[in-house]
């Protein structure tokens, strides 16, 4: 298993570099929409009726903002659509690098999500990833592990930033 | 659809209460309906298998409800600018949460009409969820 100091050492490496950006597969659509506040019980129609949007501030449908990362997820596959971009090359990816020390279980802190634009039926999601930082060694009620907050951040095709969001993971190593 | 205006909104105002049935059915869909198809989110003998006690709900449908929970209550000419939540115990099929809320403030900025709003999601473990919502509504009818 990889020394604590040589593991920090390349975790501080992998701060501050962009992963991405990753495409979606389809554009924003009023089909995913309907199924997402179908299972929601989200009757909000400003999301689903038209006629009602038409007369809104928006003008228009606009797809829930919490919806958000569903247009970008990999899917059953687990592929990004062609085109995606992952980490710059030859660099480290530090969820591996805090696999491949051990710290194996994962879960999530906290999620924090700005909604900057509205996102309208046919717009083109991407987004990027970037590890912020990374907390030093700690002794948690789960296990000894580290904290990671990352930035992700959504664009439409005309590259106007949509979705600000910052997600704190603990990885960690749960006792035997 | 009523939606409230700035004026209707006091400080330390309650939010009519969310109760989500967490049932194995629910969890699947939303995954699904997020395309999340963590084994986690669906497959019971795997979840138990990697040491949990049943599925549970993932993230991106915890964000769904908790706008959903404000937005139900401000209706639909209200936008949602942010929400930052903290998670705690897993949302297990078979429990049921409820959320709640308050309003923490109101404030105006670049001309927009915000409410600040402190919810908490509650299950039979204990808080899944808690957090602030930023919400913009109209100024007045």
């Amino acid at each position: 298993m990889m020394e604590q100091r040589e593991l920090e050492k390349r975790l501080d490496e992998c701060i501050g570099l962009v992963v991405g950006p990753r495409l979606s597969w389809d554009p924003v659509n009023q089909a995913m929409i309907r199924h997402w506040c179908d299972a929601m019980g989200d009757e909000n129609p400003q999301y689903t009726d038209p006629d009602f949007a038409a007369n809104s501030v928006a003008g228009r449908v606009v797809a829930p903002p919490t919806m958000i990362q569903a247009w970008t997820m990999a899917g059953y596959t687990g592929r990004f659509p062609p085109g995606s971009k992952g980490l710059p090359a030859g660099a480290n990816s530090h969820f591996d690098l805090l696999t491949e020390a051990g710290f194996v279980s994962v879960v999530a802190v906290n999620c924090d999500q700005e909604y900057l634009q509205p996102v309208y039926l046919g717009d083109q999601v991407s987004f990027t990833t970037m590890l912020e930082s990374v907390s030093e060694r700690k002794q948690t009620a789960l296990g000894e592990g580290y904290f990671t907050n990352e930035l992700y951040l959504f664009y439409n095709q005309h590259q106007q930033k949509l979705v600000e969001m910052r997600f704190r993971l603990l990885r960690f190593n749960p006792p035997a | 659809m009523q939606s409230l205006r700035f004026t209707d909104i006091t400080e330390g105002q309650a939010l009519p209460p969310l109760d989500i049935d967490v049932s194995t059915t629910l969890i699947v869909a939303t995954a699904l309906a997020s395309r999340d198809y963590q084994n986690v989110h669906h497959d019971r003998d795997q979840a138990i298998e990697l040491g949990s006690k049943d599925i549970f709900m993932n993230i991106l449908t915890t964000n769904g409800f908790v706008g959903r929970f404000v937005t139900d209550w401000t209706g639909p000419e209200a936008v949602l600018k942010r929400v930052n939540i903290r998670l705690g115990v897993p949302n297990y099929a078979g429990d049921k949460m409820t959320l709640t809320g308050a309003v923490s403030a109101k404030r105006v900025e670049n001309n927009e009409c915000l409410v600040d709003i402190d919810v908490v999601g509650k299950n039979s473990l204990g808080n899944h969820v808690s957090g602030q919502v930023v919400v913009s509504v109209p100024a007045s009818a």
